[in-house]
């Protein structure tokens, strides 16, 4: 008794399938007994249609002919079920994505839409009802990278109640916001914001903070998620380090400072910055005079905490997580290489914007005062040059970075904070300020501040008597502009943190083409990845701004909160099962097993294998390897793809 | 002389070929009419007596596809598939079915226009060798 | 002995014949033998490219190529012009099947295109390892900064002569630097020289040229190296032009690539063709040395 439902997604698919002819095409495949066409199949009067479809015709399998199973398996399966069946006695149709939209002649269109049917309904005659399991669930989330984005899922979500460990590789959370001196449109102050909630985090009961650390190695799955976490070695004992920082002025050994993005000096035990969470100082090694040349240990002598470790090594813990927020943030594009006509970076004037960023704040290396790096002089032309890294295709980086026009235009008005006779002069491609307030703060840029804004990009730069010379087009005036600028500062592109794609392949979940995190759907599972349990939050899944960041961070606490309140989840029925009566005992299905869900056991009069349904992913690797073909993978039997592929070839 | 309408069987991974072909769909990226895909969890799940079915039953191409080698959904499904694709295609002449009519390719996500890029080119091949 | 076919165009047997003369010394030095094409014709360049709907652009160098193809494997065009016009019409033969059946039509026989075209930097760097150079080198250039200046059609358009970065060319370095000299950063290295504006509109050609030797000294450069006879006429004989025009006292050598390899082996400059040039100001680092 098989139901066949068409949907025309208003024209989605009518415009190029006839659904008529597919709807009389299914009256005649073998066990159907109902076909019709709906206008709008996921829509309310549309599932009530199936439903008494269903009802009233005593309906035990449904195909529905529509949009991807990835878009609304789900919506059916509920919907099957909301009428009493079992809802895996459904089986979806993809005649949209991979049909009506993709070929334009009706008839051939329709042609392959009735083969999909005919395989769907060969397919469905061949399911058999199946029950979820259930596993309980591990109550205790994991966050990974404790920027803005992880430091507010990680607050979301122990505010819940549920216990978070937080993980941050390197030796303070705060991540780029701690960095930033000003956020636009209002010009708050950065560190004003984002201070309080990491005093917060390094408080909050439910969180355990581990900085320094890295996910080393995961297994497990939804709701059960086992996880490695490396603790590098810093030679500091965390606990009795008080922060006093008398290690990092006598220090002899001198190290980049990563944290001002290289625009100071540090040294090589140091704290990155004065509001660091924890307070806590990290020596590199790799900068260390003890551990390059075997000759120094000022830090353990002046240390009054008596907390200095050489000695210290690795440690790996392992936990159990119900659930993985992914913030991993965003690193930025070098420039250097990809344009040789910036001078890569032979002209110590030519910074990016997050070095300038530096140069403007108060707690930076110059004290707030602009200096620029060739000879300290304060600098009064200043041009600054966007989407470096982005928009451009002739460097393989087609994408927006997303945030450029907007901190351009607030370094522009700060620069004049900073040094009322300045002027800033700003390339750039189209003026992009699509959020809240934002278009209006970067006309302020120019009517308030002064900013020249030049429509056009920059073919060269070149050193001329102490200063640079910017050679550009305008294109709006349609000629070509030379700037002699004091200082260059350039609005490089976002990348992923270095690193995520190591993690993503951990994680088990895709990356796009730029290496930024998948989401599960670009509309409606924007934090999701295509791996149950795993949230994204931030700009590890593609550039974005703090309040966007934010925003997905609450949404992907949200989605945990709501995964880890439940002392079990539903697993998926379709699992692999052995028909012991007739297994020979090879175990070569347990030896494929990525998850180590099948064991021994006696039964049948000795040793068989045995699936734990608990465990089973359902990737169907058994059901292959199987010489007598008696392990099956429910819901993709060999019954069942066999049919299909003998249906769609009839 | 190339025959015109081919039927190609393709059996694509859940998380990365067939999210493929949905996305090349959704960016209305124009392909032949000549696939007919069945969806499975992942590559590995497709057993080499399956192609051959479907060459016996009349299909003029089979095409496998799924996740990146490294990156599949299952750890290590497709590295399975790998080997077992990799050994029916060098058996295929014997078989006496010309092994340009077989493809095993890897597709991600968020790789549409590669997709499209995949159906268009092995649709041709197919009809040159048919 | 490795030969080439060689296709000097009229500038080397001419304003550029200093260029003719340095580039045979090297070659003979590192026994690369050279045969002259036999009967070859203008390049293409300038004009041709504007007549017969463009096409004569392309039938010129055609038939060059079609006479080097009865030689040796590969054509050496010393000139970047020459150059560019070889590639250009070995380009479209290449793509173009209609194309080759009318330029077949009018030499008598199909033609022959497929031969290896290469540049002056591109000949040397095949048959001169650096290190060799640099063990040959009998005046070593230490101390001096030599702006490479790679023009316009040496490496661009990209799709067809495919040819080292076209922002960022970096192929003639390694050689100089084995002559010990030194090769800073030159942000102007394929800057527009003004190129055969110069018949039309002198102004322009010498405000080009000005910059680029204004950003040349900027950058502490000592003297300019090019393989392009049009760059080298307008930045070095035109030095005298700029002076008159804009107060200027620029006196910056311009020195082909081939004429600095043949200093750094010994050769004198009058033997290079260095002394006909209308800028001699070599000051220390020339004469003196070794």
């Amino acid at each position: 008794m098989i139901g066949v439902f068409v949907c025309q997604c208003g024209t989605n698919i009518a415009a190029t399938v006839s659904t008529d002819r597919v709807v009389q095409a299914a009256k005649s495949m073998l066990g159907v007994v109902h076909a019709e066409s709906i206008q709008y199949t996921c829509s309310d009067p549309g599932q009530r249609a199936i439903i008494d479809a269903i009802q009233q015709k005593g309906l035990t399998r449904v195909v529905m002919a529509g949009c991807s199973p990835r878009m609304h398996e789900i919506t059916f399966r509920r919907a099957i079920g909301r009428a009493g069946m079992n809802p895996f006695m459904l089986e979806m149709v993809n005649i949209r994505e991979q049909c009506s939209w993709i070929h334009s002649g009706i008839d051939e269109t329709t042609e392959k839409a009735i083969d999909l049917v005919r395989k769907g309904v060969a397919r469905v005659r061949r399911q058999k009802p199946l029950q979820p399991g259930s596993s309980p669930v591990a109550r205790r989330a994991l966050v990974i990278g404790a920027g803005v984005a992880g430091i507010q899922a990680a607050l979301d979500i122990a505010d819940a109640g549920i216990p978070v460990t937080l993980v941050e590789k390197s030796p303070t959370i705060g991540g780029n916001m701690a960095r930033l001196d000003k956020t636009f449109p209002t010009l708050d102050c950065s560190s004003c914001i984002l201070t309080p909630r990491m005093v917060e985090v390094k408080q909050h009961e439910n969180i355990k903070l581990m900085v320094n650390s890295e996910v080393e190695k995961v297994r497990g799955y939804i709701g059960n998620f086992e996880i490695d976490i490396r603790k590098k070695a810093s030679c500091v004992i965390e606990e009795k380090c008080t922060g006093c920082l008398i290690c990092q002025e006598k220090c002899p050994s001198k190290a980049p400072d990563d944290f001002n993005a290289c625009a100071g000096e540090s040294k090589a035990i140091s704290i990155p910055f004065p509001q660091a969470v924890p307070l806590v100082a990290s020596l590199r090694k790799e900068y260390c005079r003890l551990f390059i040349s075997g000759k120094c240990s000022v830090c353990q002598k002046v240390c009054p905490a008596d907390a200095i470790d050489y000695g210290q090594e690795d440690t790996v813990v392992t936990e159990k997580f119900g659930a993985v927020v992914v913030a991993t943030g965003f690193g930025l594009y070098d420039w250097k290489q990809s344009y040789p006509t910036y001078g890569m970076g032979m002209y110590p004037d030519v910074i990016n914007a997050l070095k300038y960023e530096r140069l403007l704040s108060a707690s930076g290396p110059t004290g707030g005062h602009i200096e620029r790096p060739s000879d300290g002089k304060e600098p009064r032309d200043i041009v600054f040059i966007s989407c470096i890294g982005s928009r451009d295709e002739s460097v393989g980086r087609p994408q927006c970075c997303s945030i450029g026009c907007m901190y351009m235009a607030k370094q522009a008005i700060l620069t004049k904070e900073h040094i009322p006779d300045s002027q800033s002069y700003i390339f750039y491609i189209d003026v992009r300020a699509a959020g809240k307030g934002y278009d209006e703060f970067a006309r302020r840029a120019q009517t308030d501040f002064g900013a020249i804004y030049i429509r056009g990009r920059v073919g060269k730069i070149y050193p001329r008597g102490g200063k640079l010379v910017v050679m550009g087009t305008d294109t709006l005036a349609g000629d070509q502009v030379e700037i002699e600028a004091d200082l260059v500062v350039l609005a490089t592109g976002l990348t992923p943190a270095e690193g995520a794609g190591g993690l993503a392949r951990r994680l088990n979940i895709s990356t796009d083409g730029q290496g930024f995190m998948a989401e599960g759907h670009p509309k409606l599972k924007p934090v999701e990845t295509n791996t149950g349990g795993v949230f994204l939050a931030g700009a590890c899944q593609g550039p974005k701004d703090i309040p966007a960041s934010v925003a997905q961070a609450g949404a992907a606490a949200a989605k945990v909160i709501g995964l880890l309140s439940r002392e079990e989840i539903e697993t998926s029925p379709m699992v692999a099962e052995v028909n012991q009566l007739k297994c020979t005992g090879c175990f070569k299905c347990r030896d494929v097993c990525p998850y180590g869900a099948i064991e021994n056991q006696d039964a049948m009069g000795g040793q068989v294998a045995h699936v734990i349904a608990s465990l089973c992913q359902g990737c169907g690797l058994c059901n292959v390897a199987c010489p007598p073909g008696v392990i099956s993978l429910k819901g993709y039997t060999d019954n069942q793809l066999i049919a299909e592929v003998v249906e769609v070839l009839r | 002389m190339p025959k015109t309408e081919v039927k190609i069987i393709g059996f694509l991974c859940n998380w990365c070929s067939y999210a493929g072909a949905d996305m090349a769909g959704t960016a209305r990226m124009k392909q032949p009419a000549s696939l007919r895909a069945v969806r499975l969890p992942c590559t590995g799940r497709v057993n080499p007596l399956l192609v051959l079915k479907a060459f016996r039953e009349g299909a003029d191409g089979v095409l496998v596809s799924g996740c990146h080698p490294g990156d599949c959904h299952y750890n290590e499904g497709n590295y399975y598939a790998r080997r077992r694709l990799e050994v029916l295609e060098r058996m295929l002449p014997a078989l006496g079915i010309d092994p340009a009519r077989f493809r095993y390719t890897w597709v991600s996500a968020s790789e549409g226009a590669k997709w499209a890029d995949v159906v268009n080119e092995f649709t041709q091949q197919v009809k040159q060798v048919i | 002995m490795t030969a080439y076919s060689y296709f000097p165009g009229c500038s080397l047997t001419s304003s550029a014949a200093e260029y003719d003369v340095s580039f045979r010394l090297v070659a003979n030095a590192f026994g690369i033998g050279l045969d002259e094409l036999t009967d070859w014709n203008c390049c293409g360049a300038s004009p041709a490219p504007h007549h017969w709907g463009g096409e004569l652009g392309i039938l010129l160098p055609a038939r060059n190529l079609h006479i080097a193809g009865a030689g040796h494997p590969s054509v050496v065009a010393p000139c970047a012009g020459c150059y560019n016009r070889l590639k250009y019409a070995q380009f479209e033969l290449e793509r173009n099947p209609e194309l080759r059946e009318r330029t077949g039509a009018a030499l008598g026989e199909a033609v022959r295109y497929q031969t290896e075209v290469l540049n002056v930097i591109q000949l040397l760097n095949r048959e001169i390892a650096p290190g060799d150079l640099s063990e040959r080198v009998q005046r070593r250039l230490s101390g001096l900064s030599l702006g490479t200046y790679y023009g316009c059609v040496l490496v661009r358009p990209p799709e067809v002569v495919r040819y080292d970065d076209p922002n960022n060319p970096v192929k003639m370095e390694p050689l100089l630097n084995a002559t010990g000299a030194a090769t800073p950063h030159f942000p102007f290295k394929t800057e527009c020289c003004g190129s055969y504006m110069g018949l039309a509109k002198k102004e322009m050609v010498l405000q080009a040229s000005k910059r680029i030797i204004e950003v040349a000294l900027e950058c502490g450069i000592d003297a300019l190296v090019t393989v392009c006879p049009l760059c080298h006429q307008n930045l070095e004989l035109r030095q005298g032009q700029i002076n008159a025009a804009y107060g200027t006292d620029y006196h910056l050598p311009v020195l082909y690539f081939t004429q600095v390899i043949g200093l750094a082996l010994g050769h004198l400059p009058a033997e290079l063709g260095i002394d006909q040039h209308a800028t001699t100001d070599f000051g220390r680092w020339m004469l003196d040395a070794g």
